[in-house]
């Protein structure tokens, strides 16, 4: 049955916060950074004002606030920071530390472009320089699905079969700073939803003490790294349980958790997107579709891990990909297409792909600029 | 309490076990052994890139007995600050959450993450094992080289002053700052303690030999460390937030006065690193040794 909730509006990131606080996290660091910062100003208002019983450390730089919650992490309780940008690259080898070392910390990255020049507006380029630094990425397309992966993330990332941070990535500014609709739980109903953290992935104990991250020769190291590969595969039947779940308990759906298709099951043309473009995929899919177009569309949401066999599913039924990309790898081309390509390839389907890369540094993509690509893809 | 000999023969618990992979003649393993095993019980470990990193062992043959999690070079204070908190969350602050690094990462690359957790007055102590060199790299010039060291990157002799951490760390409000030498484990093992008797960010700076780094005999790494002391080269002192005083400590107090100290050519001629100092790198060594006692009777 799905329990009461209310309906407020907010910004992404008071959803964000919201999330973290029905979570309840033992351990909060941060730093702040435009556009994640009132995240953590709102996190630390709710601890000063007795509603969040949290250790709240205001650190000195971003490398620390990962490197305080990996801590936390080690000792057992549950732990919470976000970031964007500059502020992920600053921690980038404490990133990597979290997920290889497979410590269960949640950190919403509001996704924000790359200097230089200085630019505080959205694109993925930052999250995407991370896809291999074995944390679970979730890319959003609304503030409500904020809140809802959040709160997911917590339950995914801490099961002790899956130990893996998570990453709910959010657009700067679109969804972090836009005002919307919110449906809220009550805080019980949420808590109650993620579990206490009770049986830590990890936990640091003076009676039995171990040494974590030793000197590891390549043999281990070798399967540690196999380990990982096999988690992140467990990761996609987790994500798709709890999204279940979630859907049970709240009312709300997001595809099976992994993709989120729209329209149609087959079309001439599929638009494939990342995050709030897809929302806006949307309006332009039912006005394409209003003209007489025969299109639809998949929503990548889950990133890491990649999955695999819902895009080669959907492909099969289509005949012309078309990957809208908010990221580039220099030298290459948008690291979605990149990977649909390959993913389709591997699989021998024959589906076509091309792609466009959008929406960098905060430039517009509006669903008129998603009609026109589209118009000019089915020329072509 | 003071620390006497046979308090350090009598451990709770061995923390450095058989099997450790330092080197002949490491004054960190030895000062490790005493200090860690006199609390082990109740120690947490915090090790950023450094020869302990190394020491500690390997795989499942690790020789650390107490809980110990390895950081990034540059990440040991903030780690330490998350144990901290979440032990105090947890209701375990009784617990002691301890760094233990070298001084590349305390006096370089991670000193302000060392000063953050500082800053925060987190309750944790840091202790820097100091062979004023990157030893487990190969010998390269640390901020903490003193002048007239060769080093892998200063072949022709460090030209520049050592960084002194301990007043960094006094001017940033740590709780307590004590520098320790291990030639004197007694004097060290009881700063040790009564630093983990006070709430908040505690520092303590032991000088110890590095004999294949220094160039010099592994017997002689003992021997070294005291007439580091005797030399006036490691002033031996401690200081408390509360009286903002530094107190010279009872083995090198006499060193304080530089008529009783031993003639600086004493220390470096035993140390391969000073081979072929000069007498103007001596001069300028000696200024700069001076230049700290001033400095620390600016507190006395």
């Amino acid at each position: 049955m799905v329990v009461k909730q209310e309906t407020k509006s907010m910004t992404g990131n008071d959803a964000v916060s919201y999330a973290a606080l029905f979570a309840k996290p033992d351990v909060i660091a941060a730093y702040p950074i435009t556009p994640q910062t009132t995240i953590v100003e709102n996190l630390s208002r709710f601890v000063d004002e007795g509603k969040l019983d949290a250790e709240f450390i205001i650190v000195e730089s971003e490398h620390s606030a990962l490197a305080a919650c990996m801590g936390a992490a080690w000792s057992g309780v549950r732990t919470f920071t976000a970031t964007s940008s500059q502020g992920l690259l600053y921690m980038a080898e404490n990133v990597f530390w979290t997920g290889y070392g497979r410590l269960p910390i949640i950190m919403p990255v509001v996704n924000r472009c790359l200097a230089p020049g200085w630019n505080i507006w959205p694109d993925f380029q930052d999250s995407m320089a991370f896809r291999d630094a074995g944390w679970i990425q979730m890319y959003t397309k609304n503030n409500q699905e904020v809140f809802d992966t959040t709160l997911q993330a917590f339950k995914i990332t801490e099961s002790k079969d899956i130990a893996l941070p998570s990453m709910p990535c959010l657009d700067g500014f679109v969804i972090s700073h836009t005002t919307g609709q919110v449906d809220l739980p009550d805080p019980e109903d949420a808590f109650e939803f993620v579990g206490p953290y009770d049986d830590p992935v990890i936990e640091l104990d003076v009676e039995n003490p171990w040494a974590y991250g030793s000197m590891t020769g390549p043999d281990q190291y070798s399967k540690h790294r196999r380990d990982l590969m096999v988690a992140m595969e467990r990761a996609k039947k987790k994500i798709v349980d709890v999204h279940k779940e979630f859907e049970e308990r709240f009312g709300r759906s997001y595809g099976n958790g992994l993709v989120e298709p729209y329209g149609d099951d087959e079309a001439d043309l599929t638009l494939v997107t990342l995050g709030t473009i897809g929302d806006e995929a949307h309006e332009a899919i039912d006005r394409l579709k209003a003209e007489g177009h025969n299109v639809n569309a998949l929503r990548v949401r889950t990133f890491r891990p990649f999955p695999v066999e819902d895009i080669v599913e959907f492909a099969k039924k289509n005949h012309k990909l078309v990957v809208i990309d908010r990221a580039a790898s220099f030298g290459h081309d948008g690291p979605l297409r990149i990977e649909v390509e390959a993913v389709l390839k591997r699989h021998n389907v024959d589906t076509s792909v091309s792609g466009k890369i959008m929406g960098l540094g905060g430039e517009d993509v509006p669903y008129s600029a998603i009609i026109d690509l589209v118009k000019k893809e089915l020329k072509e | 309490m003071p620390v006497t000999q046979k308090d350090l023969m009598i451990k709770p618990k061995d923390a450095l076990l058989k099997g450790h992979f330092a080197c002949a003649g490491c004054g960190s393993a030895l000062a490790f052994r005493h200090a860690i095993g006199s609390v082990a019980d109740k120690a947490v470990l915090v090790v950023p890139a450094s020869c302990a990193s190394v020491y500690q062992g390997s795989g499942k043959g690790v020789a650390f007995n107490v809980p110990t999690i390895n950081t990034a070079f540059a990440a040991s204070d903030a780690v330490a600050s998350g144990i901290s908190r979440a032990l105090k969350k947890k209701g375990k602050d009784d617990l002691k959450v301890i760094v233990w690094g070298g001084d590349g990462s305390a006096a370089d690359i991670g000193i302000a993450t060392e000063i953050g957790a500082c800053d925060r007055q987190e309750n944790i102590l840091h202790v820097m094992y100091s062979n004023n060199v990157y030893g487990n790299t190969g010998g390269q010039r640390s901020g903490d080289t003193m002048i007239g060291a060769r080093t892998a990157t200063t072949p022709k002799g460090n030209t520049t002053p050592r960084k002194m951490v301990p007043f960094i760390m006094m001017a940033n409000n740590a709780r307590y700052v004590a520098t320790a030498s291990a030639a004197f484990l007694e004097d060290f093992v009881e700063k040790f303690q009564k630093a983990l008797s006070f709430e908040g960010f505690k520092f303590i700076q032991i000088d110890i030999s590095c004999p294949p780094n220094w160039r010099a005999e592994s017997a002689h790494s003992i021997k070294i460390s005291r007439l580091g002391v005797q030399t006036g080269i490691w002033p031996l002192f401690e200081w408390d937030r509360e009286t903002n005083t530094a107190i010279l400590s009872r083995p090198g107090k006499k060193y304080g006065d530089k008529a009783n100290r031993k003639p600086i050519s004493d220390w470096t001629s035993l140390q391969g690193r000073f081979r072929g100092i000069t007498d103007e790198e001596l001069i300028a060594l000696e200024k700069d040794t001076e230049r700290q006692w001033n400095f620390l009777r600016k507190f006395m």
